[in-house]
């Protein structure tokens, strides 16, 4: 036994010796000095490391940036695992960029600096100069925040949390026979913070009420996620999952009626004033996952669903801060599956939007759901699977994040669990799909996106 | 390795092999003035075997080989004795009687530790992995058991603060409920948080054996990667020791350990206590200890805890008889314990600290003790312990004002005194949880020695944990509707003990059948036949039954020279909550999860004692691996059940640990001891076939210790003893390893730590008080469990010890 353990520990120093020679001389020949013209912006690659289970992105987050003309380049190369920094976050950071690419929004997720925000300066490959002071939101919205970016020009972040009470009434009584259940109160915390000079800016606090009928039945917002700011610049909505207890045993319950998809409407920016808007259209939550989950286009948000039984929608809120229940965009039937289910999505400035998702066809992977993309015309109502990109039964888009616009192209990464992938280029206006940079992938990890 | 194979070739050359020499010698033992000693050691030619007197001070040494050997009885607080005895080349069966009359010595101290270093050198030498603590040293010292644990090869401690904060074991790179915590085999989780290692003082406790992978059938639990069992005091002589201590960071502890036993009856009364206290306010700083300002600006500070004391206190109390013709030990007894913790941070220290959060625990124990040597017929003896209480914990986190680590409230970014959205200080909302627990224990001992050579014994464990919560700020709706968890666990082990080879080899053969219930108790609603809504509770039970068994094995191959190798299938049962969830977590039952497994092997070698004019040294090391199979967890998630309401615990996945373990002990002329440990590990953990380095796992530590004692300093009659320690853990980090060329790593990175104590502890003529002063960590380094969590720096305590050991 002893011999055997011997032997083991040669080959094994004897292997990763090979292995460091032959990775060394590998960086050298695919290294590419970046730098960015005037005429192209950098690309930020995210990645994200195994933890203990392939594709749960819980080994740390990586970024590395290339220049948008390298990134369409099919012949070059990137290993972000290999050379890229490694983003101060215990799990997954949520990453956002400044519209132009040139700077890297971080806040920390969970762990000792959880809630800090902290800001990049992207220089190309894994050089990010941290710029500006460190605050941290954790004291109004807990350490592990779901936090975006508004669309006013990279100068606001909104974060929001919400904690929830059940409201029995015990008549008075230690008599458990009379008590009833009256609802549960559901708290939200929404701040917001400056980007540019870090620091807080507003923080405001509310009890947010649904119906008294769907009170009653035990229904409350459980999670809320993706502040997206109205065209007028006047409202701030955001998206919620809605949950449900027994009101007889105020224990969680498993299996009810989705209600219509709800989103929380604030006065911006003062962050008052709450109500509850409800869509006819789609049912199910709104508050997304990783990836923004709600846009601006032509003057209306607009806002994708999840777990619909339906199939995801997008969802139209008009100027008026109300759903527009006439918009009806449904993934199931402008793709023809079933089931299908928003896991990303980003339109560009002209209404054509790339849309990652799953479906009922998907095939079961080391990690989930096989994903797929979509591009999608959010006018004409209608998306087609995109077939010039290639889907393994392992890619996986369930922690997928981020997409760069610039004009009408779109750039997203493509690369299954523990397999290579590429970056590609989506011009929306012709559906012309370009195969851009290699991504080189590790043992049990994926992509997460572009910035 | 097939360890079916490899037992069934150890059993089958082991019967072969255990004829003997059938030479005998025999005698008694007594006091100067005549009167036998019950439970002397008599050790046979430098500890190839030994015995204990029985109560009559009779021993026995059977089948010894031709030729002259050696006999050396002790006794604590008697003179040593060594007699030389020879059977004669041409003559078999030879009987020779042989006695001893010991001569009382004043300096009992150190007769203490011959006595007690047979012990622990019978133990290690069984062929288990093990190491055998000693704490009559550390019990005058200003150290806590943890600490003192902490010294031991094999064996990290990751404790996240100082006095009574939370410890995690990790023996050869199992850690967390892999690892079996007893006292006197009882295990410690029916004790609960406030009679545990952080409580319980070294001067109560004998010593504490540590097994490693391989635990023996007599302490058999679902231990996956080994058990440590904390011994206490089982003497039965007079007498009656206390001492305190005072300290840094405002740290009391004071501890009172008493027997008197009636001549004439064999009547014993039997107590002890324990007091510690301690503010825990040391300094921090670092990335999260900063003040918030306005408009959320931070500036970082050097802090004080200020929301970190621990208070806790406890006691046992033992009535019974020893030493009586019926009985060599019968007690009752009863434990009690209560603490107070409070809480200042989570799991990290980040940028909100908490004041006013605070765990109170208590347990009140009821307990049975009876052992008996040659009951019934000479060689079987017979051993039960028994435990039955009552034990309760209760966080309380009521308040939700925020505090700064000033210690200040803080102020939010407009400058308001503000509290938390959360009405808390841990983020999830108020809580005063109750968790009330049921307990019982019973462990059983049967052994019969069929002769000198050959050993059964068969043993049962029973243990019965049932649990109810509740949170008196919820409804009592909420309440009534929260299930309420038994746990039952039967486990029977069979073990067979052999020595042949004139007791070269030692080997030891077990088998371990583990049986668990879980029952799971939930109230809901059903209507009746008249629509009538009724509550009814929902029972749901789940049974598991398993196997494992295992070896230990030492051969003497030269003088001096020892293989020491065991090998054990490990099994782990699933818990309460992995088998029914947790309502709060929205976890829900799974009864058809497996238990974990792992394949646990030790080999290694044991060089020494060498004695080389005063030079007297020796070496061991051990080669350890642990294949772990269906590893429990709760799935990643993903899309398909993020949206799900409830998730359940699954086997996912395996893992190994190997790596190598070494310690070397020297000392100069009875006066100067020098010893030094290293263990270095791989853990990783395998899923789908990925394997990966586990993360946040200090997988190199080294350890050193240096005594120097000086005899008659100042005054005669006196002792002055000098000792130093150091520990190092190497960088670990708090992420699995990154690519060759990735910046940002320093961020998860632990740092590399050596902590450096130093202390002097003096014994005043006549042995009645030793005083002992300690400096801990004495550069103030900077330490640190979890990712930043820091621990204390430099400290200063002084102990006076006082021992009475004739009335």
């Amino acid at each position: 036994m002893k011999i055997k353990f011997f032997n083991l520990r040669t080959i094994s120093v004897a292997l990763s010796t090979l292995v460091l020679t032959v990775s060394c001389s590998d960086d050298d020949s695919i290294s590419i000095e970046e730098e960015k013209q005037e005429n192209n912006r950098w690309i930020t690659v995210a990645a994200a490391s195994m933890g203990d289970n392939p594709g749960d992105g819980n080994g740390g987050t990586l970024i590395y940036a290339l220049n948008s003309e390298d990134a369409k380049d099919p012949t070059k190369s990137i290993a972000p695992f290999d050379n890229g920094l490694i983003v101060p976050s215990n799990r997954t950071a949520r990453l956002q960029s400044s519209e132009d690419g040139n700077t890297i929004f971080n806040i920390s997720y969970a762990g000792d600096t959880g809630g800090n925000y902290t800001k990049y300066e992207v220089k190309g490959r894994n050089e990010f100069t941290r710029v500006g002071s460190e605050i941290n939101i954790s004291q109004y919205v807990g350490s592990a925040p779901r936090w975006v970016k508004l669309f006013d020009g990279d100068k606001t972040g909104a974060a929001v949390y919400v904690s929830t009470e059940n409201i029995i009434d015990d008549k008075g009584t230690d008599d458990v026979t009379d008590d009833t259940y009256v609802r549960t109160n559901a708290k939200i915390g929404v701040v917001t913070l400056d980007l540019e000079n870090s620091l807080i800016k507003e923080f405001q606090e509310h009890d947010v009420a649904l119906s008294p009928e769907e009170e009653a039945a035990g229904y409350y917002i459980s999670r809320i996620d993706m502040p997206v700011l109205n065209e007028a610049g006047d409202k701030l909505y955001i998206g919620a999952r809605v949950s449900k207890v027994d009101p007889l045993t105020a224990e969680r319950d498993t299996d009810y009626e989705i209600l219509g998809s709800k989103t929380i409407v604030l006065d911006y920016p003062s962050l008052l004033n709450p109500s509850v808007i409800t869509s006819t259209v789609g049912i199910g939550n709104t508050n997304g996952y990783r990836s923004i989950n709600a846009f601006l286009y032509n003057g209306s948000v607009y806002q994708a669903n999840q777990a619909d039984p339906n199939g995801s929608h997008i969802l139209k809120i008009d100027s008026n801060n109300e759903y527009d229940n006439s918009y009806i965009f449904n993934l199931d039937e402008a793709l023809g599956v079933q089931d299908a289910y928003i896991l990303a999505w980003r339109p560009a400035a002209n209404g054509k939007a790339v849309i990652a998702y799953r479906h009922a066809g998907s095939a079961e992977g080391v990690a989930g759901a096989q994903g797929f993309f979509a591009l999608a015309d959010l006018n004409a109502k209608t998306a087609q699977k995109i077939e010039a990109i290639p889907y393994d039964p392992d890619f996986y888009l369930f922690q997928y994040q981020g997409f760069v616009v610039d004009g009408t192209e779109i750039y997203l990464t493509q690369a299954p669990v523990g397999k290579n992938g590429n970056i590609y280029v989506v011009e929306t206006e012709t559906g012309e799909i370009t195969k851009g940079a290699e991504l080189v992938n590790k043992e049990g990890s994926h992509f997460i996106g572009t910035f | 390795m097939n360890l079916k194979l490899l037992l069934f070739a150890f059993t089958s050359t082991l019967f072969v092999y255990s004829q003997g020499n059938r030479n005998r010698v025999s005698g008694q033992i007594f006091d100067s003035l005549g009167q036998p000693l019950f439970g002397a050691t008599v050790v046979l030619d430098k500890n190839t075997k030994a015995t204990v007197t029985s109560d009559d001070g009779f021993y026995v040494f059977n089948n010894l080989s031709q030729g002259t050997h050696v006999l050396k009885a002790s006794f604590m607080g008697f003179f040593s004795k060594s007699i030389e005895i020879r059977f004669e080349a041409n003559e078999i069966n030879q009987e020779v009687t042989q006695n001893f009359f010991l001569k009382e010595n004043v300096e009992a101290l150190q007769e203490v530790n011959i006595q007690s270093k047979t012990e622990k050198r019978r133990i290690e030498e069984k062929g288990f992995s093990v190491s055998v603590l000693e704490t009559k040293e550390a019990s005058q010292r200003n150290i806590q058991t943890n600490e003192l644990l902490k010294t031991s090869v094999g064996i990290n401690i990751r404790q996240n603060g100082g006095l009574g904060s939370d410890v995690q074991y990790s023996l050869n790179g199992l850690s967390g409920n892999a690892v079996r915590i007893f006292i006197d085999g009882i295990p410690i989780s029916l004790y609960g948080s406030s009679f545990n290692l952080n409580s319980i003082p070294p001067a109560m406790i004998k010593r504490i054996e540590v097994y490693k992978g391989v635990v023996p059938g007599y302490l058999a639990d679902d231990a996956l990667g080994g058990a440590i069992n904390v011994i206490l005091h089982k003497g039965t002589k007079t007498n009656l020791n206390t001492s305190v201590s005072y300290g840094s960071f405002n740290t009391f502890t004071t501890n009172m350990n008493g027997l008197y036993r009636f001549k004439e009856s064999g009547f014993t009364v039997k107590a002890s206590g324990f007091y510690n206290y301690s503010d825990n306010d040391y300094k921090v700083s670092g990335r999260s200890i900063v003040v918030n300002g306005l408009g959320g600006v931070q500036t970082p500070i050097t802090a004080r805890r200020f929301n970190d004391a621990y208070k806790s206190i406890g006691a046992v109390a033992q009535i019974g008889f020893t030493n009586v013709k019926w009985a060599d030990q019968f007690f009752i007894g009863i434990t009690g314990s209560d603490d107070y913790k409070e809480i200042q941070h989570g799991v990290f220290m980040t940028t909100i600290p908490y004041k006013g959060r605070f765990m109170e625990s208590d347990a009140l124990l009821t307990s049975l003790t009876y052992q008996k040597k040659n009951i019934f017929l000479d060689g079987l003896d017979f051993n039960v312990h028994g435990l039955y209480g009552k034990r309760n914990r209760v966080v309380n986190d009521t308040t939700a004002i925020a505090y700064s680590w000033n210690g200040e409230r803080a102020i939010d970014f407009r400058g308001n005194e503000f509290e938390y959205a959360w009405g808390s200080q841990q983020e999830g909302g108020p809580t005063l949880t109750k968790i009330e627990r049921n307990v019982a224990s019973v462990r059983t001992g049967l052994s019969y020695a069929i002769n000198e050579h050959h050993k059964i014994l068969i043993n049962h464990f029973y243990s019965q944990i049932d649990r109810e919560d509740s949170d008196a700020l919820q409804s009592v709706l909420e309440n009534t509707f929260v299930g309420t968890r038994d746990l039952q666990k039967n486990i029977f082990s069979a073990t067979y003990e052999v020595q042949a080879f004139a007791d070269k080899l030692k080997a030891n053969l077990f088998g371990k059948y583990y049986q668990q219930k879980t029952v799971n108790i939930d109230p809901s609603i059903v209507s009746d036949a008249n629509g009538n809504n009724q509550i009814v509770d929902e029972i749901i039970t789940s049974s598991t039954t398993n196997n494992g068994y295992g070896f230990a094995l030492s051969y003497t191959f030269l003088p001096n020279i020892t293989i020491i190798t065991s090998a054990e299938k490990a099994i782990r049962l699933p818990d309460e909550t992995e088998v029914f969830g947790n309502d709060g977590d929205n976890v829900v039952a799974n009864p058809s999860i497996n238990p974990e497994q792992s394949d646990n092997y030790n080999f290694g070698f044991r060089f020494g004692r060498f004695e080389i004019k005063k030079h007297d040294f020796s070496i061991a090391t051990n080669f350890f691996t642990r294949n772990i199979k269906d590893r429990i967890g709760l799935p990643i998630e993903n899309s398909l059940n993020v949206n799900d309401e409830t998730i359940l615990y699954v086997n996912q996945g395996s893992g190994t640990s190997k790596g190598i373990e070494a310690q070397v002990n020297y000392v100069y002329d009875a006066n100067f001891g020098f010893n030094f440990n290293v263990s270095r590990f791989e853990l990783k953990v395998v899923n789908k076939g990925i394997e990966i380095d586990a993360p946040n796992t200090p997988f190199f530590t080294m350890n050193a210790g240096m005594r120097y004692s000086i005899k008659n300093f100042i005054k005669k009659q006196t002792h002055l003893n000098l000792f130093y320690n150091a520990y190092f853990t190497e960088a670990f980090s708090f992420l699995p390893p990154q690519g060759e060329n990735t910046s940002g790593a320093e961020f998860f990175e632990v740092p590399q730590q050596l902590a450096q104590d130093i202390g002097v502890s003096y014994t005043f003529p006549k042995n009645n008080f030793v005083l002992s002063f300690d400096v801990k960590n004495i550069f103030d380094a900077t330490l640190y469990d979890n990712l930043s969590v820091q621990k204390p720096g430099r400290a200063y305590y002084l102990k006076l010890n006082f021992f009475i050991n004739k009335f």
